[in-house]
């Protein structure tokens, strides 16, 4: 990375405490809702109704979770989510990466107007299809079944194919075409181009936009619960919103935020594995050096 | 004017039965009484003749759908496997949860519907359920409906079933009121005088707040609590205790908004407003933590229903008494009004087993499943029971004392539409804010009332 | 565009057309399937009067859309939603920028740790963020007030979610909040494909950090702050409405209301699912006209490196 001449060495060092202080704090807003979460997750209705937010449980709840994984039957719901969410993913990433690639990369008739249809379906709200996907689902008998639910969410209104489509195109651009034409020498096929080097390439960009995607098919709840009404098929947000909906009449914080804690675990770890991929796909525009 | 009449006369006597019930002494021969003289020439030769040819008929799939809220599910899952247990040919589906509403909706769009409905919670409407065309038409059958004891099931009823142009399509399952519910300990404490009327209930309000106590907080983010515990018995009040007001706005009548009885209470409001006897805090907070301040004494009064003590049984401080009064809008002399609730429950109109239907709603209109719902939800069923020995609650117990009494006026059954709600709930919320005066609040409702109509 | 399109590689032999139909036919086919359908018969339902219950829906034509005119709700939720998309955008973007240039210019040994911490609220469910930030706006019990209250000789009683005046302003905070985080990763992105010898010019020639922020990155990262422009007004107007939903449902008096909202409100909970749908396309042309006018405001020449 680039060396910075240090010919003002006292200014800088005042000037990063005051910029370490902002960040610092920045730091501890955005832990303290995740740590208040875990606290909140082991605490019983009486202390999180006491108001002090930030008190220490007084005694460890472990049980909150092992409810709510067993009687809650979030054990099963994760599960599920597990399967839509890795089956959505991977459905999505392999039709946006083809289309990006082309897209990125070819010249032909309608492009523009390809591309323009992608990147618009983007503002399509998401309750719009809602009822007209319910009953897409149930004419083609995918109604209740994880599969209807993963197609729903990957080529459906909520919007990860185009994001994915969006980011990709970027980052095809981004890569010389030098290598295309190497490689044509070489004598790879297009398929050969494609799969042997630009795949590898955009491996970074392809994990970034991944994760993203992960985040927002994990979290989703209204198509999940509008397209599922049997148990067996819930996943964990509409579990989440179950309890939720639960609370107006029965309190129970504790439990509530096991859920919560729960749905976010994979999320953080998986976060914290990748995070160099991460902003390694977003700066896909270094290895032009 | 007869019909009004009527409702009111067949309302209070229908509640004077029910405590009698619940007092336990002399109410049950009366009311056993009144069947036995009604009740055995029909009942004698439909049970003869339908009970073993019904019988038979009862089998196949038969599909409830039932929302699980404050109530639980532990009466419907008893009553269903007891039922279960009586037509071991009947394979049964529960739809049920806090969010079956919204899970079933596609279904009932498409004509597929379950069998019985129980019509409750988020996302359900009776009344847009009845413009859709979604429910079977009753009324012929409930008339002379009996349920599994043999008894007339609608003469059973608190509140009769809902009227729609002379037709029925729901039965009332749960029976309940709105009312003030006020900090008894509290009260007791400070030598607080319990409100009898408007006037009382300000000057105590005055004294509450002398001490540093909000005397007043309601659930701002749904605002349909201060309206049912607050201005609809104030419309009642200053309506001269006549509760067609309330029919009236149902219907979306011109003027059922723009009239005296309403500006008068709407300047109740404004007068409680700029006095400064409502918490700030109102606005805005959904139910659990306007109730959480209560039950910690922060605020001594909340307007509410008769479901409030069982809901916060969990939460209830040690030694907190739940204090009720059916209402506090009424001018000095004047009685006590009630407005009551009910959630009620359904055969589609497409229901593939409607035998199996009426079987189920004539097995579970019962005493004894009354008692039974008393004790597993303690709220109370539609059905005068004698809930004596039961576990409802002492609050439930208290307003059925009201009712019964003869200073109380209960109001019939009735809810807005949709849109009317939205905007009688909106407008609410604006006039508390001070943000428009009692003539834009009327002027809206009429607006809104106009459009309803078409 | 047009410098992108001559770089391209043109469609010439069939066996190329094969493959190009191979890798763009499946999406679009279940694209048009799963997308495109359904957004046409949205729009279908638009000319119809359904309640969203009944088997049956009668043809209104037009009905739908004049009533989006004389409906006064829809100017408050329009004005609320250019509101929120005005200050989400100069929030977000103020502390993005911020961010990812302290992070990638002091060369900071904790720098890792910052990249993660920041990027943890995208991660966290908006119902925990709702929820949450509920908690922390509660008037007698929450967090906000007790805070301020350290400051003041009485106890600060406001009413963040339930006055007239600060109602929406309340919205604000979870909203940046959650979304700082994204866009400082891609402008950190952006900032890292700048060559180091620029910068290293600009120093020899005597230009000061705030020199080297105006001539060097904020030029080179345009591409990037004007796509995370278009990006966060889109996310707003489609995805405002669960913020709301969790945090006010559009109250007090609809002082908080959002297009994406009342769409919801109006399908569901009014029972005017076909009024909803009208309101969805309103929410589509919108996102469309608003996008064109950006690209033509935040319109510079591209910056060949």
């Amino acid at each position: 990375m680039n060396e910075l001449s240090i010919n003002r060495p006292r200014r800088r060092i005042v000037s990063k405490t005051i910029v370490r202080f902002f960040l610092l704090l920045w730091s501890a807003v955005v832990l303290y809702p995740v740590i208040w979460t875990f606290l909140t997750s082991l605490k019983d209705n009486q202390m999180v109704m006491l108001g002090k937010p930030w008190d220490l449980p007084s005694a460890l709840r472990f049980e909150n979770y092992s409810n709510v994984w067993n009687r809650a039957h979030f054990g099963d719901y994760f599960f599920n989510s597990l399967i839509v969410t890795v089956g959505s993913i991977a459905l999505s990433m392999a039709l946006a990466a083809t289309t990006a690639y082309i897209l990125a990369r070819f010249r032909f008739k309608g492009r523009g107007l390809l591309y323009f249809a992608y990147i618009a379906s983007m503002m399509i709200p998401t309750t719009l299809g809602l009822i007209p996907l319910f009953f897409l689902l149930s004419d083609l008998q995918l109604d209740n079944t994880l599969t209807g639910l993963v197609l729903v969410y990957s080529v459906g209104t909520i919007g990860i194919l185009p994001f994915a489509i969006f980011f990709l195109i970027g980052f095809y651009q981004s890569l010389p075409k030098e290598l295309e034409e190497a490689a044509t020498i070489d004598g790879c096929t297009d398929y050969g181009i494609f799969f042997r080097i630009m795949l590898p390439l955009s491996k970074p960009g392809l994990i970034t936009v991944g994760i993203m995607n992960t985040l927002t098919v994990w979290n989703e709840y209204i198509m999940a619960t509008v397209l599922t009404n049997n148990p067996e098929k819930y996943t964990v947000p509409v579990g989440i919103a179950i309890m939720q909906a639960e609370m107006q009449y029965r309190t129970e914080w504790g439990p509530l935020f096991a859920g919560l804690a729960i749905s976010m675990l994979p999320v953080i770890l998986m976060y914290m594995i990748y995070q160099r991929q991460i902003t390694g796909g977003l700066t896909a525009g270094a290895l032009k050096g | 004017m007869k019909s009004k009449l009527r409702k009111k006369v067949t309302g209070g006597l229908a509640l004077s039965l029910v405590l009698l019930a619940l007092s336990g002494c002399g109410g049950n021969s009366a009311n056993n009484n009144n069947q036995a003289s009604e009740s055995p020439s029909p009942s004698s030769s439909a049970a003869a003749t339908e009970a073993p040819s019904g019988e038979a008929k009862i089998s196949g799939d038969f599909e409830i759908q039932y929302f699980v809220g404050g109530y639980g599910d532990a009466w419907w899952k008893e009553m269903i496997g007891e039922f279960k247990a009586m037509y071991p040919d009947l394979n049964i589906k529960e739809s049920a949860g806090s969010q079956i509403n919204e899970q079933m909706k596609p279904r009932w769009i498409q004509g597929d519907p379950p069998d019985v409905v129980y019509i409750d919670g988020a996302g359900s409407n009776e009344t847009q359920m009845v413009q859709d065309d979604q429910l079977m038409d009753i009324t012929d059958w409930v008339k002379d409906a009996q349920n599994v004891d043999g008894e007339n099931l609608v003469s059973n009823l608190i509140a009769p079933p809902q009227d729609y142009n002379g037709k029925n399509y729901t039965i009332p399952l749960v029976f309940g009121s709105w009312g003030t519910f006020y900090d008894a300990k509290l009260f007791e404490d400070k030598g607080w005088t319990v409100p009898t009327d408007w006037d009382s209930f300000l000057a105590t309000s005055e004294k509450i707040k002398a001490e540093g106590i909000n005397p007043y907080i309601h659930t701002g983010k749904y605002p349909y609590y201060i309206v049912g515990g607050l201005l609809n018995s104030g419309f009642v009040s200053e309506n001269g205790d006549n509760a067609q007001i309330l029919k009236d706005q149902e219907a979306a009548k011109e003027n059922s908004f723009n009239n005296d009885a309403v500006r008068k209470t709407l300047e109740k409001v404004v007068e409680m407003r700029d006095k400064g006897l409502i918490d700030n805090a109102s606005f805005g907070m959904n139910h659990t933590d306007s109730q959480m301040l209560f039950l910690q004494h922060k605020d001594a009064m909340i307007p509410n229903g008769l479901w409030l003590e069982n809901e916060m049984s969990k939460d209830t401080p040690e030694g907190f008494k739940f204090g009720f009064i059916p209402s506090v809008m009424q001018n000095a002399g004047g009685k006590y009004v009630a407005i009551p609730y009910t959630s009620n429950i359904a055969i589609a109109k497409k229901a593939k087993n409607p035998e199996a239907a009426k079987a189920f709603i004539e097995f579970i209109f019962t005493k004894k499943a009354a008692v039974r719902w008393a004790e597993l939800t303690g709220a109370l069923m539609n059905v005068k029971a004698d809930l004596e020995t039961s576990s409802a609650s002492d609050v439930v117990k208290t307003a059925m004392n009201y009712f019964n009494g003869s200073d109380t006026i209960v109001a019939p059954v009735f809810k807005l539409n949709a849109d009317l709600e939205q905007a009688q709930n909106d407008a609410t919320i604006a006039l508390l804010q001070g943000t428009i005066t009692a003539d834009e609040w009327i002027d809206r409702m009429e607006k809104a009332a106009a459009k309803v109509r078409g | 565009m047009a410098a992108m399109t001559k770089k391209l590689r043109p469609a010439s032999s069939w066996r190329r057309k094969l493959f190009m139909a191979s890798f763009l036919l499946p999406t679009f086919v279940l694209f048009s399937v799963f997308t495109i359908y359904p957004l046409l018969r949205g729009l279908y339902l638009s000319f119809f009067d359904w309640s969203g219950g009944s088997e049956t829906m009668s043809f209104i034509g037009m009905d739908n859309y004049k009533e989006l005119f004389t409906d006064p709700i829809i100017p408050t939720a329009i004005a609320n939603d250019y509101f929120l998309i005005f200050w989400k955008v100069i929030l977000i973007l103020l502390f993005a920028v911020f961010f990812a240039v302290a992070l990638t210019r002091l060369k900071l040994k904790e720098y890792g740790f910052y990249r993660v911490v920041f990027f943890l609220p995208n991660i966290i469910s908006v119902v925990v963020i709702g929820v949450l930030w509920s908690f922390i706006y509660n008037p007698s019990l929450g967090f906000l007030n007790a805070f301020l209250s350290l400051f003041t000789d009485t106890p600060v009683t406001t009413n963040w979610l339930g006055s007239a005046g600060s109602a929406i302003w309340s919205l604000l905070p979870p909203s940046v909040w959650a979304g700082i985080g994204f866009y400082m990763l891609l402008i950190i992105a952006s900032i890292l494909a700048i060559p180091s010898s620029l910068y290293e010019a600009a120093s020899i020639d005597g230009a000061g950090e705030w020199k080297q922020f105006t001539t060097i990155t904020m030029p080179l990262i345009w591409e990037q702050f004007k796509t995370s422009v278009i990006h966060i007004t889109i996310t707003t107007l489609n995805g405002s409405f669960i913020i709301v939903k969790l945090m006010t449902e559009g109250g007090p008096d609809n002082q908080t209301q959002v297009l994406g909202y009342y769409l919801y409100q109006m399908g569901f909970k009014q029972f005017h699912m076909s009024y909803g749908a009208t309101i969805g396309v309103l929410i589509l042309i919108l996102s469309l006209l608003t996008t064109l006018i950006l690209q033509r405001i935040l319109h510079r020449e591209t910056i060949e490196m």
